[in-house]
């Protein structure tokens, strides 16, 4: 059994029309051809000449045939089943349906001076059991909730997120990798009998490293799903033009689909679509602005087309605080990208950037990832919905449909409630103390933590995670990557009696 | 002429065309004019760019693209003043680059960028610098500050192996060091024993020059 998630029930948004489609098809087929792309692994670039692609082995540079193109983007299947730690919180990605996931910051935020810090493990870990309670977080993320934690140094952050999220969620996850990370979280992943969705980050435009192709070629060795990441800052690595930067957007995603679907065809595969325009005052991505939904929703019409499931993943606001300007970035962004035909969306928990992450925050974008899956599932009509026998039998006033039991069964089927927003008449609000959504959100925190318990590792699971670490932290101190300084304050960060959280 | 050369080729600057500041920096060698006020000419060019940036009446690419404009001329001016032996007051000599296993550029080019328009001279080692290269360009062009650019946490740490490195080499009391990059905090800054600290690109230039004693 799997995660429902939420089902679009009518057509997709679209913003282009099919000449603009088959324009950009085309346009993308000739950079993978005449540009080309930069790919620095000479075992991938053998097997795509081997299958027909122009290499030049001094430059790493490999050009695509466009038959080659459409063959491989042929044998992406549409939608797959993802294995999580409880079989009845698996997903099936793909097709009409949309899910949702944390968006993780580096560090937590102290939510009265909106201050980030780092936060310390115990705080990781429950976090991350915030995320398995609540009913619209369908998986989790890379480093989620937070980028590393107190203590640990950063070379372990990778495996010690993995860790933390497989010992409090059952739901499916996906990781980053670092420094040869990915062969830890494979193996835990394996000793949990879940899958990790490991990533292919490029760099764009055009290029990928070593490291972005051999984590995935591991990962499809392991026969878990692939996630294929373009993080183009358009206008600094692609073009400015919104047109333009979907051509190098597909440009950059296709070229690892060709060479998986031929390591392996059928390969599963999923698009992780984290562009945005950049600022041009500061450099930095433009997180909040309206280019990034411009942008999405023209990508998942295009991947609508290819039928490749996508996810949006650029929801964070740019705001600082848990406020109006951060509810209306999420809102307008999540709305589009669901609108659009996302397949996944990552929503919960950030604030300011990728700066940080709160529970607070993760708790709220919870209704709004509810409010929006309403939404999408569209309007049911039938016979029963369209309810003209009803409007016959209680006629003009003084009849009403309040007593109805057509109306106990269908209100809550039609309507969405959030859990922590302020819907109270205003002599109720005067009686709360005047409560806002925050307040009510702080209250659910300390709820969740008092009461949800998520289904622990066996024994037998937590010493195999615990040995898999131990490896971790073994391979990276023999390379030099963990002083002893370092392993020193990891050590002690785990004596405590409480370690690890779980 | 020499006058309506220094100008053109400031305007070239000015107008993001790499062509033409390449074009009049081989014209002004050509015509011996004196290269330092060939490379004033183009500083000067960068600094309006700049202070257009500050004002907020120009943005990013404008000041990219005046930078590779004068990234363009500055090889043929660089060997006209090698060979006649000239040299330039400056505020200070920086090398600067992005850590290794780092291959974000914008924000060390946006740094270089300003360091350069007011004064300094830069080396810009490029992305991905290892330690070793940062502690090589550091003997080489001598500097007085050396600026290193990390976005991401898990390419902070390189910074601190890049300090370490220069303690080894004997180098570190001979150079000061600011740090920066999205990944950066104070905090991180002073726990690997950086000098200095930037969030921006602007305060870089003020931070460079409080180092040194500017």
């Amino acid at each position: 059994m799997a995660l429902k998630g939420f089902t679009r029930n009518f057509k997709p948004l679209e913003i282009l029309t099919e000449e603009e489609v088959e324009a950009i098809h085309r346009g993308t087929l000739e950079v993978l051809w005449k540009t080309g792309v930069r790919m620095e692994h000479e075992g991938a670039l053998r097997i795509l000449e081997r299958n027909g692609c122009k290499v030049d082995y001094e430059s790493s540079r490999v050009h695509f045939p466009p038959g080659l193109v459409e063959e491989s983007l042929r044998k992406c299947p549409s939608a797959f089943h993802v294995r999580a730690r409880d079989p009845n919180n698996d997903v099936v990605l793909g097709g009409n349906t949309t899910y949702f996931c944390p968006f993780p910051g580096m560090q937590t935020v102290d939510l009265d001076t909106w201050e980030p810090r780092v936060a310390t493990r115990k705080e990781f870990y429950e976090g991350v059991k915030i995320l398995d309670a609540l009913p619209h977080v369908h998986g989790t993320w890379n480093y989620t909730p937070y980028f590393g934690f107190e203590g640990v140094p950063s070379v372990m952050a990778i495996p010690e997120s993995m860790a933390g999220k497989i010992r409090n969620s059952t739901k499916f996850t996906t990781e980053g990798y670092s420094n040869g990370s990915e062969v830890f979280t494979i193996q835990m992943a394996q000793a949990v009998e879940t899958e990790v969705c490991v990533p292919c980050l490029l760099s764009p435009p055009l290029t990928y490293y070593y490291d972005a192709i051999e984590a995935a070629l591991r990962g499809i060795e392991a026969g878990f799903p692939i996630r294929i990441s373009e993080g183009a800052v358009y206008g600094g690595t692609a073009p400015a033009t919104i047109a333009g930067a979907i051509i190098s957007a597909n440009a950059n995603l296709i070229a690892p689909i060709v060479l998986f679907q031929l390591v392996k065809p059928g390969t599963r595969i999923f698009l992780n679509d984290f562009t945005l325009p950049q600022n041009m005052r500061t450099g930095a991505p433009d997180f909040g602005a309206i280019g990034i939904s411009l942008h999405a929703v023209a990508f998942n019409q295009m991947w609508c087309t290819y039928g490749v499931p996508r996810c949006n993943t650029a929801t964070i606001p740019i705001s600082k605080r848990t406020d109006f300007q951060g509810g209306y970035e999420k809102a307008i962004s999540a709305l589009l990208f669901a609108l659009s035909g996302a397949n996944l969306i990552l929503l919960h928990g950030g604030i300011s950037s990728e700066l940080s992450h709160h529970p607070v925050q993760a708790i709220l974008d919870d209704d709004l990832a509810g409010m929006i899956g309403r939404f999408i599932q569209g309007i049911e009509v039938n016979d029963e919905t369209l309810a003209i026998d009803l409007i016959e039998e209680v006629g003009p006033i003084p009849g009403h449909f309040l007593n109805k039991a057509h109306t106990r069964k269908w209100w809550q089927l039609e309507q969405f409630v959030p859990r922590a927003a302020d819907r109270l008449t205003y002599p109720e609000w005067m009686k709360s103390g005047k409560k806002s959504c925050l307040d009510y959100a702080r209250e659910r925190m300390e709820e969740i933590l008092a009461t949800h318990k998520p289904t622990p590792l066996t024994p037998t699971q937590e010493e195999d995670v615990e040995r898999i670490l131990e490896d971790a932290r073994k391979y990276y101190k023999e390379r030099g990557l963990i002083t002893e300084e370092e392993m020193a304050t990891y050590r002690e960060s785990m004596k405590s009696l409480e370690y690890p959280y779980g | 002429m020499s006058v309506e050369v220094l100008e053109n080729l400031r305007k070239a600057v000015v107008e993001y065309d790499g062509e033409a500041a390449a074009s009049w920096a081989r014209k002004a060698v050509e015509e011996k004019i004196d290269p330092i006020s060939a490379l004033d000419a183009m500083t000067v060019a960068i600094r309006e760019v700049g202070d257009g940036f500050g004002k907020g009446d120009l943005w990013l690419p404008d000041l990219v693209g005046a930078a590779d404009a004068m990234t363009s001329a500055m090889p043929i001016i660089q060997e006209e003043i090698a060979r006649v032996g000239a040299k330039r007051e400056s505020l200070g000599t920086i090398v600067i680059g992005t850590v290794y296993g780092d291959i974000h550029s914008i924000g060390k080019t946006m740094v270089a960028t300003l360091l350069t328009a007011y004064g300094f001279v830069v080396n810009d080692l490029g992305i991905n610098v290892t330690a070793e290269n940062f502690v090589e360009g550091v003997k080489k062009y001598n500097a007085d500050v050396l600026a290193m650019s990390s976005l991401m946490t898990t390419t902070a740490p390189e910074q601190r192996k890049v300090i370490e490195t220069l303690k080894e080499e004997g180098l570190r009391d001979n150079v000061k060091i600011m740090i920066g990059g999205g990944a950066i905090t104070q905090e991180f800054a002073d726990s690997i024993g950086a000098d200095g600290y930037g969030p921006t690109a602007a305060g870089a230039v003020k931070l460079a020059a409080s180092l040194i004693g500017k």
